[in-house]
């Protein structure tokens, strides 16, 4: 598995502890990078501005990232822009959503 | 991509200071319930301003619901308002302030009332610290929008009420000369239905889309409830001063179509939520809209049709608090509790390790039983009340009384874990 498929298997593991799902299903992971040094810039949304789990969501994206072996430097940029929304979700989310 | 620096700063407060406000409430609410209780006749007479039940009103408006929704601002600010509280330190001194003169200025109602104005120096200081700190974090939000426009006015409605609180303690103490009726109806709207409706219908519109994961939802009645209500307000106010009394029945016609407003929104961002399964303690926050609503009507009803009845009116405020605001508290609590102390325990482990979730720290089940015994007590307590059934009012107050204790302890529960 080379290190791009293994951030985004790190990220599955971020779970949003309000909603129950994890930020991948959630559409929550806009783009991932990962350079030839092996740095990681990952651009993310979260469903609203003023999130009050925007600093612990942040931050587990940071931290699961780090956790894998090799990586360098970790860059997590939060954008408002494209704007969230349902569509971004996985199958899986919002039939989990429904229950 | 657009990202915008200024929302990417840390927002998080330090838990201890909303944590400390909350517990504060927890306290003072189980002791305004145990002072309603052992002066449970009072009650059923509809004998609202004796001293002792002004204590307990005092430790319930002041010490629950003031202390909780500044607790719950310390907190919701920084996230809502993506702007950091101003001073952290001031946040402590504020609370040890007003949490003693809360203390101070409640039993000195109850036990030597011509006293309490010397109790009301001290909660004004604390409450003037608290909107100076307000003004300051609020100043540097980026973006204003409607929410800012709720908030900042239930902040200078809670301003004026307080000044009218201090107005009316200087007036028992030392008898000056003021329109004194006019001056305690004026702080009673402005303090319940000004500060602390307002402020719920603020921070409604960012916490129920939250709660519920709305999109797509046009909150196109906002304006026009902030106006309504507003101007409900001040026509009421002048109904008062100036013995209008035509103006009367318009303005609680006013404030009905402002709440209703409100609710319109509110009913359009929860037909547009994706989670389909909301949790029960929010369901109880929106059951109290519907309570709100239903209160709103009977007052513009009772307005229209001339019904002065002091008896009714005492209680339909009573019934405002307590179905209305306290029950919006209760629902939110459930939530925001949960939150600080996920945030202050688990939020440096995930992605590290499995956390729990939200929901796993508190007891939803016993939630839901302690709210179906609030809506029982409290219904009992009305109909008591109103037929003036003395053993029903001791029976239902008695309810309410072990149901606070049962939610205080179900909330405390939440930081064992």
């Amino acid at each position: 598995m080379n290190l791009f498929e293994q951030v985004k298997e790190a990220l599955y593991e971020v779970i949003d502890p309000e909603l129950g799902i994890n930020i991948v299903d959630l559409g929550l992971i806009y783009n991932i990078e990962v350079t030839e040094e092996s740095d990681v810039v990952v651009n993310m949304t979260l469903t609203t501005p003023g999130c009050p789990l925007h600093d612990s969501i942040v931050g587990g994206v940071e931290s699961a990232i780090y956790f894998i072996d090799g990586v360098n430097k970790v860059d997590v940029k939060l954008v408002w822009q494209p704007a969230w929304t349902p569509d971004h979700m996985s199958d899986k989310a919002k039939k989990m959503l429904m229950y | 991509m657009l990202t915008s620096p200024g929302l990417s700063k840390k927002t998080e407060t330090n838990i201890k200071l909303p944590l400390s406000f909350i517990l504060f409430g927890l306290g003072a609410f189980v002791l305004s319930q145990f002072i309603f209780f052992i002066h449970s006749d009072a009650l059923t007479n509809g004998i609202f301003r004796l001293p002792e039940l002004l204590m307990g009103a005092h430790f319930l408006l002041l010490g629950w619901i003031v202390m909780v929704i500044m607790g719950a601002m310390y907190q919701l600010v920084p996230v809502a308002f993506l702007t950091p509280i101003w001073s952290e330190k001031l946040g402590f001194i504020q609370l040890f302030i007003t949490g003693f003169g809360i203390i101070i200025f409640s039993l000195l109602l109850g036990m030597n009332l011509n006293l309490a104005v010397y109790g009301a120096i001290f909660v004004i200081v604390g409450i003037l610290l608290f909107l100076f700190q307000m003004l300051m974090t609020l100043r540097s939000q980026q973006q204003k929008n409607i929410m800012t426009l709720f908030v900042s006015t239930a902040l200078v409605c809670f301003l004026i009420t307080i000044v009218l609180g201090f107005i009316l303690a200087w007036t028992i103490a030392f008898g000056a000369t003021l329109n004194y009726t006019a001056t305690l109806q004026s702080h009673i709207l402005l303090g319940v239905a000004g500060w602390f409706t307002l402020l719920i219908f603020g921070f409604s519109y960012k916490m129920v889309p939250m709660f519920s994961l709305s999109h797509g939802f046009l909150m196109k009645w906002a304006k026009l409830a902030f106006i309504f209500y507003t101007l409900g307000l001040l026509g009421l106010i002048l109904s008062f001063w100036f013995k209008l009394s035509i103006l009367l029945p318009i303005s609680w016609v006013i404030l009905w179509f402002g709440f209703t407003f409100f609710a319109l929104d509110i009913k359009e961002i929860i037909m547009k939520r994706m989670k389909r399964k909301l949790d029960r303690p929010f369901t109880f926050s929106l059951l109290a809209i519907g309570f709100g609503w239903i209160i709103h009507s009977l007052a513009a009803i009772l307005s229209i049709f001339s019904i002065n009845n002091q008896g009714l009116w005492s209680w339909l405020i009573f019934l405002y608090i307590i179905c209305w605001i306290m029950f919006s508290i209760l629902g939110y609590l459930y939530k925001i509790v949960p939150f600080l102390w996920w945030t202050y325990k688990y939020s440096s482990k995930v992605g590290k390790s499995n956390v729990p979730l939200l929901k796993d720290l508190i007891n939803e089940k016993l939630g839901t039983v302690i709210f179906v015994l609030f809506t029982i007590g409290i219904i009992g307590l009305s109909i008591s009340g109103l037929l003036n059934a003395s053993y029903g009012v001791q029976l239902f107050q008695g309810l309410m009384l072990t149901t606070s204790i049962l939610y205080g302890l179900s909330i405390v529960n939440v930081l064992r874990k």
